[in-house]
Formats: C-alpha cells, structure tokens, sequence
C-alpha cells in the first residue's frame, strides 16, 4: 500500500506525500475506531469511563469528528485541484446508495425523535436527507461525492457524541412494547463501528487518488476490516469464554508430587503430580471439589462410538453411490433422502433414540443408545462429502488402475479412497463438531444431569469382557447411563439458583463446563486436522 | 447413416450425403475406399486381428467395419483428423470401451488367436496382457516407487505389505528389482533414481509420461497401445519417448496414435489411416502410405490438403 504511490509520476508534484500522508492517517484512525467500538461492543472499553484521561465517549466523539474533517478536506482539496488525484466523473450508483442508507436512518431519527414530527414526518425526512445523500454522492464528481456525505455523517456523529447529546446514560425507548429500548451502550458501538467503515472506506479511496486505484483501494480496507472482525470476533469469544472458566476450572489446582490422583499406567500405579479436581473428580457428597469428569469421559466415548458408527456405513454407502450404483432414479432418491436427514432436527433423532434404542437395550438410558443415535446423526454428512471427495477423484486414476488389469474394488481401495480421504475427514470434522455440541439426543437416550456421580464415569475399555455364550463379549459400561457435557452445562444453567448448596461458586462451575467443553470439541478439531493434512500429505509428498 | 456398408465395400463418406450408398459416383470428394487398400500382406505372425469391428455411441456410429490384423512386435501407427475414432479404436483393443456405458462394440478382435470379445474373457488378464499408456500423463498421486509396483503388487505378483515384512516374507527386493528394470526400459532411471520415494506428482509432464509407460511395462504386457503420449510433450521429451518406443518395438508390439505425420513416418512399420466417420481408409506399410497412398483422400489428407 505504502509503495504503491512511489513509482506514480504525480509523486513528482511536491505536495502529494503529505496528504497522501493525511489520508493514510485517516486510514489507520478508521481502523482505531473500528477496534474501539468492537471494544466497547464486548465491554472490554467501558463508555461511562476514561480512555487516555478522556471520557471514552469524547474520545470516540473526537476521533469521528477528526477523521470526517480529514476526509471531508481531502475531497475539496481534490475538487478544488491542491491534490493531484486522478477521479471518475461520479462516484456511481453502488457509492450513492451506500451513502444514503445512513442518512436516510439519520434523518428519520432526527425528523420523527428530536423534532417530533410523528412517523409520517420521520419518512419523510428519512427520505429527503437520504435523497439529497443520494445526489450529492452521484451527482458531483467523485472525488467530492465520495468524501461529502461521508464525511458529513461522521463529523455529525463524531459532534453528537462530543457535545454530549448523546452520552453514556442516553436511552431511546421505542415504545414497542415496555422492554424495547436502544441504550447508548448498544448504539454507540453501532454508530461508531459504521461510521470507522465509512471512513475507511472514504479515506481509502482518497489515498488511491479515486479513480479505480481508489475503488480498488476501498474494497480492499473493506474486505480486509470484515475478515479482521471475524477473527476478533471468533478470538473475543474463546478469550470470553477462557477468562470466564478458568477459575473454576482452577479451583483447587495443585501442582506438586503426589497431590493428584491415583491411576494404573500400563498396570503401574501411579500418582499424577497434578490435581485439577474440576476434570479429575466427579461429585461425591465428600468431595472437596467437585468435578465434571463422568461427563467429559461420557463425551469423548459419545464422539468416538459415533465416529466409529458412522464413518464406515457412511464411507461404504458413498462408494456404492460413486463407484457402482448408477446414476438414477435410485441414487437421487438415496441423495434426498441423506440431505433431508442431515436437515432433521437433532431432537427428532432424541426422540427416535428414545423410542426405538432404549427399549433394546436394556430398557434404560445408556451410553449405547447415544452413540448409536449420535451415529445416525452423523451418518449423512459422512455420506454426503465422502460422496463429493470421490467424485472429484479424476476419472484418469480408475483408467490408469483398469487398464493395468486391476479390478474396480481393489482401484477403490488403493486410488480411489486414498485421494479421497482428505474430503472424507474434512466431513468428519465438520460432522463431530456438530454432534460433539448436542443436547437434545441426550437429554433423551443418556441421561445425566446437574451434577454426575463419580461413579458414572464409564470405563469403556476396562469392562470388556468375555462371557460363555454368544457373543462372547460384553461391555457393561456401554449399558450405563452416563451423561456429556453440553446435556450437564444446559442442566447446570437451568438450574439456576439451586445449585448453591453443592459447589462454592454455581457461576464458576458453569463456565469452567463451558470451557471444558470448547476444549473437548477443539481437541477433537485438531486431530481431525492433523489427520486430514496427514493424508493430504501423504498425496502430494509421500 | 446407411447399413448398407460392408466390409468389401464402403462408400459413405463425410464430404458427399448420398442416397444410393452403392453407386460408384465418384465425385472430387467422394471416393471409394477399397478394400486391397486395407489390406496388409506382412511378413510373420499377427498379433491382434480386427475383424468388421463397429462402435456406436448411443445412435453415434463411431467406428465403421474396420478390419485389420495387427502384425507382432513391431509399430503400428494410427493416424486421421480428430474425432475420426482413433482412441475409440484403440480402446477396442482392450476393451476399455467397456466401461463407457454408452458404447456398442458389435465385431471381433482376437489378441494371439483368442477372441477378446466373447463371455467368459478374464479382463484383468486381458489387461494385464495389453497395456495402455493414455494421452495426457495419469500417474496415481503416489511415489513414485508405489507407481510402478502397483500393478504387480494388485496381481498379487509381489507382497511386501506388513504381514509379509513381518513373516520375513516380503518382496522388497523383487519390487526394487522391477522398479529399475521397467524404469530403465522407460528411460527414466537415470532422472529419478536418487528420488523413488518423492511423489509422482511431482515429475514434469514428460517424465510423468515416461513413469506412465514404465507403470504400463510393470505388469509385463504383450500388446502396448498408446494414445498420442507424445502430445503434450517438448520435442526433447518426445524424441526419447520415440527413441524409447523404437527400443519397446524389439519385444512388444506397439500400436501407437499421433497427430504428428513426421512422428508417425519415423517410427512407425505400418501405418492405418482412419479418416472422419470412423472408416478406416488405407493400412500398409508406412513408407507406402505415406509416399505412394492408393486413396486420394489419404493423400490429401498427408499432404495438409485436408484434415
Ligand atoms: N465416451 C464417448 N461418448 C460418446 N461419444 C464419444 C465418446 N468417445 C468418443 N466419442 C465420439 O466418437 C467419435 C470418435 O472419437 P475418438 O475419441 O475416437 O476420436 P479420435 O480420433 O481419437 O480424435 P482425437 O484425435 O481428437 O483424439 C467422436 O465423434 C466422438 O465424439
Ligand atoms: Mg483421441
């Protein structure tokens, strides 16, 4: 970006760096107040407080103000020929529209709320600005009609929120119903957050002097200020979600010999050094701390039953659908069938499990009947992308293998599903994370609770056994009713208040289960990738 | 399109639309194609015979009553202008046809006397037995030892899975052996010898090409057909697989097809000529082909009067 402009000729004229240096500037102020109001939006700024000795909402209110001048004197001092820029006649439609639309909400707030003109007055006012708005975006050149009505809005905005006409305790009651009003908490993040986009895309485009340099120069400050939201977003909610859980998380840590645990370790009893009650314990009337283990154990055989359900049903049935059945009435009907049972709700299948597994196994809620329901879920998914993967094997590896005399099955086994399997994975990873989240299957075929007895932690390996009449094996643990995570975090916040008597800090331990159970589900995401670029690898690199 | 064909006489062409296929009007377009043209008298032994062989695309007739025989180990060429049939006919010769659902194959082709085209024929020995390398380079997205051992290894021919690692068993040693030998055939060994184990994906287009012949040469074929393998090759690239297919010639019968006449007149020992509508028009020794064809037609079309 910061190059771009050397190797221009108008870099001969004197003056240019430096505003080029003044719309690079409201390009970064932009980008401050784009970051402040996600800020604030989270109340990780507080807006009744100070930021840097100023009140955060003067703050805000000076910065907006500050980048509308910038932008605003930039497009005159284009117009009026101090800037060597290089502008279209008009700004276009896209431009206009995107300019009214605030103004048009502008000036029906302003029209129907501070001039009281009822509702007929704030259409029409909404209209009139968002009109003049309009035009004064298309009409004029664009150097001026993209920074104008920008920049008018955000010195507006910026002086609203200087003057204190809206200030931290301002509240709009809608008089919808006795609930419904904007308070400024909400609405100054709003507002600044698009006003920081139009100015960035205002600056942005007269840092590229206009033209389709400028065009090219606000889509990219655009397209790049929305991926860096999500991936605050998405790191606001993780931090959210840590900072919340780990004191429970942590509550009666201790990191020593000896302080943890006892467990056999390929047959030899050892004593953990660490000690996290809260995933080391279930809960017991004597417990110190109380713990969530039985449901995390419950969780992580949940996947991997369902997993090991259905990804070879799932994997098979789309090697029919690719490799032998063709292509027809039949394989359409089965294609419906699969995405219209991967749109089922999840607590259809509840019900299907409840209905139809319990009563065949042993005639209670069991680890079992989750898997197997948990399984069907998945199923589809597994179905669907395995399905897509083989498809976009090329066809030149099967004639490749036929023409070598080798038949179909062994090609699919050995060319087929080996270039596939990076799809197939992918499907899994996207399937389990659905699955790992669920609670209505399990509030139905698992059972579970607020809080789960220690005594409910599965042990899935150790009760296998062998007994004298088919089948010769037998796994109690499967049979018992055992819980998972999200069913108990959804049981722990409908509980509410009652949770008092049993754990110190009911709110602590909710989160530490939420956060415990993002881990799980991350946990399961990364091996999922690592699997997926193991295989991936093993195609291109081997 | 007229039945009336047979393999004596086939007077459709593309160029003329008659309706009395049978009349001999001989215009400047429409030629009679005879069948002394197609005849072949060569010295030894066949080693495929085509008989009034006749392939159809749903109602497409692709391929009209051609027969030929094809003389062992030696090099036949097949040319003609684009969509005339020469990778329909070529599919034919190890019934790859067979799996595009819409094609009829009607006729008969015997590989060293046997028919290919009868119930019972075992096609992984049919394959096995005639090769193919595919125009554009295929190798599967594997090492580029695994490539040439695949074959083999799917017939059964060599194991060296963990079972027989374990048992002491495996075949590692016959696997490398076979590894060099059909990489050297290929001449490719030199090239890629210090890097069997990196991925086939990597090679360039020619090597990937010669890797594709070498995989072709693993499962120890009789018969190699190749369609157009020099295509999207340098002329470096192609004159080694030239080279390369002049070496094949000694031990394998080798049925080639190109777009390339000079390619065609160097390597060649027959030439069949097939041009649009799927007739083959004229078969016989290359050097009579191209310098003294019977057809006008083929003449023109050698000469780049018409493609
Ligand atoms: N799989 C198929 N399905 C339907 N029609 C086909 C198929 N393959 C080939 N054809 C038709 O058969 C005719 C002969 O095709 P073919 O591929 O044999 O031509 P070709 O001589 O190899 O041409 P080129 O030199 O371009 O490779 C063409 O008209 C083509 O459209
Ligand atoms: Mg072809």
């Amino acid at each position: 970006m910061a190059g771009a402009g050397q190797t221009d000729t108008q870099l001969v004229e004197g003056n240019t760096t430096e505003t080029d240096a003044v719309a690079a500037v409201a390009i970064g102020l932009s980008a401050v107040l784009f970051a402040l109001a996600v800020a604030a939006m989270f109340e990780r700024v507080s807006l009744t407080g100070t930021l840097a000795g100023v009140q955060t909402v003067t703050l805000l209110g000076g910065l907006l103000t500050a980048l509308g001048v910038a932008v605003i004197a930039f497009g005159a001092g284009s117009r009026l020929g101090y800037v060597e820029t290089d502008p279209d006649p008009s700004a276009g439609l896209i431009a206009g529209f995107g300019a009214a639309v605030p103004w048009v909400v502008v000036g029906g707030g302003v029209a129907s709320q501070t001039l009281g003109l009822g509702t007929a007055g704030g259409a029409v006012g909404a209209l009139v600005v968002g009109g003049v708005a309009f035009a004064l975006t298309v009409l004029p050149r664009e150097d001026l009609g993209s920074t104008l009505p920008l920049g008018s809005l955000l010195t507006l905005t910026g002086l609203v929120f200087l003057t204190g006409v809206i200030g931290p305790d301002w509240v709009w009651d809608l008089g919808w119903a006795q609930t419904a009003s904007i308070t400024a908490e909400f609405f100054i993040p709003v507002a600044t957050l698009f006003s920081a986009l139009y100015g960035g895309w205002a600056s942005a485009k007269s840092y590229g002097g206009f033209g389709a340099r400028g065009r090219h120069m606000g889509a990219y400050v655009l397209v790049y200020l929305n991926a860096l939201s999500i991936v605050a977003f998405l790191f606001i909610l993780v931090a959210y979600v840590v900072v919340q859980g780990v004191p429970g998380l942590l509550t009666g840590f201790e990191l020593g010999l000896g302080t943890g645990p006892q467990t056999t370790i390929l047959g030899v009893s050892v004593t953990l050094p660490v000690s996290v009650p809260f995933v080391m314990n279930g809960v017991a009337l004597l417990n110190d701390f109380q713990g969530v283990l039985p449901a995390i154990v419950g969780t992580v055989w949940l996947v991997i039953g369902a997993v090991v359900l259905a990804v070879p049903l799932g994997v098979g049935a789309a090697v029919f659908l690719t490799e032998y059945a063709d292509r027809g009435r039949f394989t359409q009907v089965v294609e419906v069938a699969t995405n219209g049972l991967w749109s089922t709700p999840s607590i259809v299948f509840g019900l299907f499990g409840f209905a139809f597994l319990i009563p065949r196994f042993g005639n209670g809620k069991s680890l079992l009947s989750g898997m197997i329901t948990l399984g069907f879920m998945l199923l589809p998914l597994v179905v669907i992308t395995s399905r897509e993967a083989m498809l976009s094997v090329p066809d030149e590896y099967r004639d490749a293998s036929a023409a070598l005399g080798v038949s179909k099955w062994q090609t699919i086994r050995s060319v087929v599903l080996p270039a596939a399997l990076p799809g197939v994975v992918t499907g899994v990873i996207l399937g389990v994370g659905r699955i790992a989240g669920e609670t209505a299957p399990i509030l139905l075929t698992m059972a579970g609770g607020t809080f789960i007895p220690g005594s409910q932690t599965v042990d899935v390996i150790g009760s296998f056994q062998f007994t004298a009449a088919p089948p010769f094996v037998a796994n109690p643990a499967l049979l018992e009713a055992t819980s998972a995570l999200p069913y108990q975090l959804f049981a722990l916040i409908t509980a509410g208040v009652g949770l008092g008597s049993s754990v110190s800090d009911p709110n602590a331990f909710r989160w530490a289960t939420a956060l415990v159970l993002l881990v799980v589900v991350l946990s399961f995401y990364a091996i999922g990738i690592a699997t997926r670029y193991y295989f991936r690898r093993r195609l291109t690199h081997t | 399109m007229s039945e009336n064909t047979t393999k004596q006489t086939q007077t459709e062409s593309a160029a003329t639309d008659s309706d009395q296929p049978l009349t001999t009007t001989a215009g400047e377009t429409a030629e009679r194609t005879q069948s002394e043209w197609t005849e072949y008298d060569f010295r030894g032994e066949a080693k495929m015979t085509v008989d009034d062989l006749d392939v159809y695309y749903g109602d497409d007739h692709a391929l009209k009553g051609v027969s030929m025989e094809i003389p062992e180990q030696s090099v036949t060429a097949l040319i003609g202008p684009s969509g005339c049939g020469k990778s329909t006919y070529l599919r034919c010769l190890n019934r790859m046809n067979d799996r595009v659902s819409s094609a009829r194959i009607d006729g008969s082709v015997e590989l060293g006397g046997q028919e290919i085209y009868q119930d019972g024929v075992n096609l992984v020995e049919l394959r096995k037995r005639v090769g193919m390398v595919f125009q554009s380079p295929n190798p599967f997205p594997k090492s580029i030892r695994e490539n040439i051992a695949y074959g083999p290894k799917k017939h059964g021919d060599l194991d060296t899975g963990l079972l027989a690692r374990l048992l002491n068993r495996s075949d590692a040693d016959e696997r490398d052996e076979l590894v060099e030998r059909c990489l050297r055939d290929a001449a490719l060994w030199d090239e890629v010898s210090d890097r069997l184990d990196d991925n086939a994906l990597g090679l360039s287009g020619g090597q990937q090409q010669r890797l594709c012949i070498a995989r072709c040469l693993s499962v120890d074929p009789e018969v190699i057909l190749m369609d157009e393998p020099a295509s999207a090759l340098d002329p470096i690239a192609t004159a080694k697989i030239e080279d390369l297919i002049d070496d094949l010639a000694e031990e394998y019968t080798v049925v080639i097809v190109t777009h390339n006449m000079q390619q065609a007149a160097r390597i060649s020992d027959q030439t069949a000529v097939f041009l649009t509508g799927g007739e083959l028009v004229e078969y016989g020794d290359t050097d009579q082909v191209f310098e003294n064809p019977h057809s006008e037609r083929v003449e023109d079309y050698i000469t780049g009067k018409f493609g």
